[in-house]
């Protein structure tokens, strides 16, 4: 599904990752730790191809393709989601106006007329139940006011219409309640399937306790420095990161 | 306005041309260029106007002559010489109360690219037409069924001869010759336009709409509408605008005169797409604009526009809230690209009792454009009460445009609340990425942005011309990044 | 023989010094050209100054006075721990002014005739002030007396300066003109206080300029202390010119005076500037006050704040003219303005007018202007605990002021402002400590 080889990027003029490799497969959930700084949150940012990031060598693979040349939109187009960590407001444009135009662009890419309104609506429904969305809330300004938990589940609802072929989940649970964290790890878990796979970009073992990793990576100074089972996160939130970083 | 996707507006957009910039070969008559009395009396005549009509008129040229173009706007063009202009253009077929059958085949498939329909067949559209071709009214549409309810819909060289009461009454009466060097030169040479009158107690059926269109070059359009809605009385009018493309710089001063009585209500709505100019600033239409209403008793205004074309807009929709309890709206977008300049607000004057205004500006500016906002509100000693709320937003495209913001606020009542606020701010490249990640492009994403910016002011617009506001901001606007 | 006569047949444009002997003429020429400004100017269209005009002025300064520390102390903060430079009449009293070890200080006077000011008069003198309005021309053509004060590379200037113009109201009305140039050299730090006051009660009419002048992470705060007699008028511009790196701050406290015009201008010319402009003005009477501010950003990511507050009585007028404008290379700016008035009486007036002229795109700016009236429902219920009206107005109102105090860095003014405020709105309360 996602290949990338020996990344490295950077922001302004300061190298942040130097050397990132990982290989996910359809049907994999892989967990990306580290602390602060680490890089976790470029590495999202580079494989949803955003413009301020530059990648210096490397290369980045989705299902066999090189996207180094491909747009954020076309990304993704092709199957890319980013969760992002802070949701961006967009003043006056409903929730539905906005997934609606975001579904209907990429079936136009790919070939296909756009969704009738019928069913449209009917899986605006399923997938907010999903997410116990209320109804009033579609019909509100993208993003503007929500609260910390809404934001996140905006972004899972959006993942739920959209069904992305890789979830990457930029520190999703941040922010939220345990109440809030269920129903997100919920609509994640009812999304996978053996044809996508998911990568969860998180601090703490929390969230792992909900969505169960295949893979466990710790991100360090740019690099991927190890790798394990689930297991590795519970050790890791036992003891830290500083037994690794050194 | 939820029923019109995006996606339904792109696919109508196959240009970034300016789409009403084509020329119909109409045959016209044209009045040699330049302007003195003897021209202001043979417009009179051509009108067939009484005498009193064409001493009006050449008062107010008398008084115009005195009068200096005035240069505190926001805006920089090149004055307009006004012996350079043809002060009278007809289409020569045009008589509005000829059947359709007679009408000039080119004037027909003019009105069908300007997406009119004249046909009253089309009930569906249930909106009355007046069209304004140059100089003259061409078409009035749905005339009967206004008239079985007393309501007055005609051209306005039409109501001077038939009205002249309520002509000699109103007009001039809200916006008077001297107000301003455009008003008082409009009132001097103004040719045509359209006129309503609501009687007491009536709720228009339908929507009022005037088409207005430059199409002969070398010419300016002097419009004057008057508006006048008797007590009780409800009216939404429309009005568009287009002209063709040309390198010239066309003169548009028109006068809209608005009277709600009391206890009256008048929405009017308008949706501006003169010729901006092409990307290099050259031609456009100047649109030098009076818009004044006068508000009695409990009566209501509510000015929505629309303003996306012409090369300089100098425009300033105001209400004089003069009876007590009176309330005052406007909503405005103005939408500035390329080169274009536009300086407009609106005016509120509170001098009844109980008073109420509300003013929304949004201005949007890309390219190299300049687009300032310039608003009055004053509240009069005796003015107990009033209140007023004013949102000022502006839009940032690119780095070589302007947004700029002129609230004057004047108050001499204790009573008084006065709220004003104004932001600018540009589309953010974090907004932009997240659309892109979510698969919609950047163009698609600006659109989005901008109408989500715009919705306030859109959601005022009736729906038939809220779909073609936002299809004539994407056109103003693209091409505007990237 | 009108005003404008007058100086013109005063004016000599003579000086010790060739650069500032050319910017009296120049100045002079700029005056007798466009004359004192009316309503017409769009920038005085709510300030008219005829009234002012038609008194019969001295325009000479006065040689001998009696003015002794006593006449004065009235007039000073208590408390205030600073350094005062005295003038009276346009005249300087050393008997009257501390001296000063930490910055350089010179009179403009004995300025001008010290080869080693030469630079400063070449460069920086009138380099702000030139052609702002015919005001400013005509105190450059006719100045001859005030400040020239210099702050050395990373001084931190112990206390609070503060400049004292007095009016001794012996002869005749007056028209003084002085003139302040102030220099804050990279990394220093200083503070000024300024006063303007008439003693006795003769029509004084202050024309007053001041140019500063603040480099690389310098910090300069200005305090204005506007509370003269009800027959002074004063226009004051004061220019400040903010290097990189550099935090300015003029806050203007106005509560007397007839009519009260402050022309106030940053010119932020380097990257990371602040500018924070506050004000609070209360008026009664026939008194007018009308703040013109301009903060002119020039250079990318810097900052302004504005606030300022009014709360007019009687059949006063305030004035508010904010104007920002964001240059083309001035991104990421973060402009912020508001200005609130509450109207008091029947016949107070406002005249609001916000400006915003953006020609950059990354810019966040808001203005906000109010008008409105005290919280009624706040007022009963004060009313309902005991609290007299006046008292509870005078509470709602300085909460409504408190915005653009709460920074006041100098302790003893702010409880010189707080009283200023309570004597004022008629009361006798300790504001400060409800207040926080």
């Amino acid at each position: 599904m996602l290949k990338i080889e020996n990344l490295h990027a950077k922001v302004e003029d300061n190298d942040i990752l130097k050397g990132l490799n990982i290989e996910v497969k359809a049907g994999e959930v892989h967990a990306i730790m580290g602390p602060n700084g680490a890089g976790k949150s470029t590495l999202a940012s580079v494989v949803a191809g955003n413009e301020n990031y530059e990648v210096t060598e490397g290369n980045i693979f989705l299902e066999g393709e090189n996207i180094e040349d491909l747009s954020p939109d076309e990304r993704a187009h092709k199957g890319v989601f980013l969760s992002f960590q802070y949701p961006v407001e967009i003043p006056g444009v409903t929730v539905t106006n906005f997934i609606k135009t975001a579904i209907n662009a990429k079936r136009k890419a790919n070939g296909l007329e756009d969704m009738p309104a019928a069913e449209m609506l009917k899986k605006i429904k399923e997938k907010s139940a999903l997410l116990e969305i209320k109804k009033d809330f579609l019909s509100r300004s993208l993003n503007e006011g929500f609260s910390g938990g809404e934001k996140k589940r905006n972004e899972i609802f959006q993942m739920a219409m959209l069904e992305p072929k890789l979830a990457i989940l930029d520190e999703t649970d941040s922010g939220l309640d345990i109440d809030a964290l269920r129903i997100v790890a919920n609509g994640v878990n009812k999304l996978k399937s053996k044809d996508n796979a998911v990568i969860v970009i998180t601090h703490y073992q929390r969230l792992l306790d909900y969505i169960i990793p295949d893979f466990v990576h710790v991100l360090a100074d740019g690099k991927i420095i190890k790798s394990g089972g689930k297991e590795l996160a519970l050790e890791l939130e036992e003891k830290g990161y500083d037994w690794l970083v050194k | 306005m939820s029923k019109y996707t995006e996606d339904d507006l792109r696919e109508e957009l196959k240009t970034q041309e300016y789409e009403y910039g084509f020329y119909t070969y109409l045959d016209a008559e044209t009045f040699p260029k330049g302007l003195n009395e003897d021209v202001i009396r043979a417009i009179s005549l051509k009108k067939e106007e009484p005498e009193w009509m064409t001493e009006w008129r050449l008062d107010a040229f008398r008084k115009w002559e005195a009068m200096e173009e005035p240069e505190w706007a926001n805006v920089r063009y090149e004055k307009p010489n006004f012996q350079d202009i043809s002060y009278y253009s007809a289409p020569k077929q045009a008589d509005p109360n000829k059947s359709l059958d007679d009408v000039d085949p080119e004037l027909l498939e003019m009105y069908k690219k300007l997406g009119i329909s004249v046909d009253e067949q089309k009930k569906l559209q249930n909106v009355a037409v007046d069209i304004v071709v140059d100089s003259v009214s061409v078409a009035t549409t749905f005339k009967k069924t206004l008239n079985e309810k007393g309501i007055i819909f005609c051209p306005i060289s039409e109501a001077i001869k038939e009205h002249p009461e309520l002509v000699k009454k109103y007009m001039g009466s809200v916006v008077p010759k001297t107000d301003n060097f455009y008003a008082a030169l409009n009132s001097a040479v103004f040719t045509d336009g359209s006129f309503c009158y609501i009687p007491k107690g009536v709720t228009c059926p339908m929507e009022l709409s005037t088409y207005f269109r430059i199409n002969e070059g070398g010419t300016g359009q002097f419009e004057r509408t008057l508006v006048i809605a008797d007590e009780g009385s409800f009216v939404s009018y429309l009005e568009g605008c287009t002209a063709p493309s040309r390198d010239e710089n066309q003169l548009h001063a028109a006068v809209v005169e608005l009277v709600a009585m009391d206890d009256a209500e008048i929405k009017y709505s308008t949706v501006q797409n003169w010729f901006p100019g092409d990307k290099n600033g050259k031609g456009g239409v100047y649109n030098f604009v009076t818009k004044r209403a006068v508000c009695e008793t409990n009566a209501k205004v509510s000015w929505t526009q629309v303003e996306t074309g012409s090369a300089v807009t100098w425009k300033y929709p105001s209400c004089i809230l003069k009876g007590d309890n009176s309330t005052g709206e406007f909503y405005s977008i103005a939408v500035t690209n390329n080169y274009q300049q536009a300086d407009t607000g609106t005016k509120m004057i509170h001098l009844g009792k109980n008073t109420k205004s509300t003013i929304i500006s949004k201005g949007i500016s890309a390219g190299h454009s300049h687009n300032s906002y310039r608003g009055l509100v004053k509240v009069n000693a005796k003015a107990e009460n009033a209140r007023n709320f004013s949102q000022c937003d502006s839009l940032l495209m690119g780095d070589l445009c302007g947004a700029h913001t002129f609230p004057y606020i004047e108050v001499k009542n204790k009573s008084a609340q006065i709220e004003h606020e104004a932001t600018t701010s540009k589309i953010g490249e974090d907004q932009l990425f997240y659309c892109n990640q979510r698969g919609i492009d950047t163009e698609k994403a600006i659109a989005l942005i901008v109408n989500g910016f715009s919705k306030d002011v859109l959601n005022k617009l009736p729906m038939e011309f809220a779909v073609e506001a936002q299809k004539l901001l994407e056109i103003s606007l693209e091409g505007s990044v990237g | 023989m009108s005003l404008q006569d007058k100086l013109a047949a005063a004016f000599k444009g003579n000086s010790k010094n060739a650069s500032v002997e050319n910017y009296k003429k120049e100045a002079f020429e700029a005056f007798s050209q466009k004359g004192f400004p009316t309503t017409k100017d769009e920038e005085w269209k709510y300030t008219s100054l005829r009234s002012v005009l038609k008194k019969e002025y001295g325009i000479e300064s006065a040689k001998a006075t009696n003015i002794t520390q006593e006449s004065i102390t009235p007039f000073l903060v208590a408390g205030l721990d600073s350094y005062k430079l005295v003038f009276v009449d346009g005249v300087f009293q050393a008997s009257l002014s501390d001296s000063i070890e930490e910055v350089s200080v010179k009179l403009l006077s004995e300025a001008i005739e010290d080869a080693s000011y030469q630079d400063l008069f070449e460069n920086k003198y009138n380099s702000l002030a030139k052609g702002f309005t015919s005001l400013t021309d005509l105190n450059t053509a006719f100045t001859n007396e005030g400040v020239v004060i210099q702050v050395a590379k990373s001084k931190v200037v112990s206390k609070p300066i503060e400049l004292i113009y007095l009016a001794s109201g012996e002869t005749s009305a007056m028209l003084l003109q002085p003139r302040n140039l102030i220099t804050v050299a990279e990394n220093a730090e200083v503070k000024f206080i300024e006063r303007h006051q008439s003693v006795a009660n003769v029509a004084t009419f202050n024309n007053v300029v001041t140019e500063v002048f603040v480099a690389q992470n310098g910090i300069f705060d200005l305090y204005k202390i506007q509370n003269d007699k009800d027959d002074a008028s004063l226009v004051d511009a004061t220019f400040v010119a903010q290097e990189r790196d550099t935090v300015a701050s003029v806050y203007t406290f106005t509560f007397g005076g007839n009519i009260t015009r402050n022309n106030l201008s940053f010119y932020q010319n380097g990257p990371g500037c602040d500018s924070i402009l506050n004000g609070v003005t209360i008026l009664e009477g026939s008194q007018l006050v009308d703040n013109h501010t301009l903060v002119a950003h020039k250079s990318p990511d810097c900052q302004s704040n504005e606030t300022y507050k009014g709360i007019y009585g009687g059949k006063s007028t305030g004035v508010f003219n904010g104007k920002v404008i964001v240059d083309q290379a001035a991104q990421r700016i973060n402009a912020y303005q508001q200005n609130d008035s509450v109207l008091i009486s029947d016949e107070a007036t406002i005249n609001s007018k916000p400006q915003l002229e953006i020609f950059a795109d990354d810019v966040k700016c808001s203005h906000g202007c109010t008008i409105g009236q005290l919280d009624k429902s706040a007022l009963f219920y004060m009313q309902q605990r005991g609290i007299p009206v006046k008292e509870a107005e005078a509470l709602l109102m300085f909460a409504f002021c408190s915005d653009a105090i709460k920074e006041v860095k100098v302790p003893a003014l702010k409880i010189k402002i707080n009283q200023l405020m309570a004597d004022k709105l008629g009361v006798n309360i300790q504001f400060d400590e409800i207040a926080e």
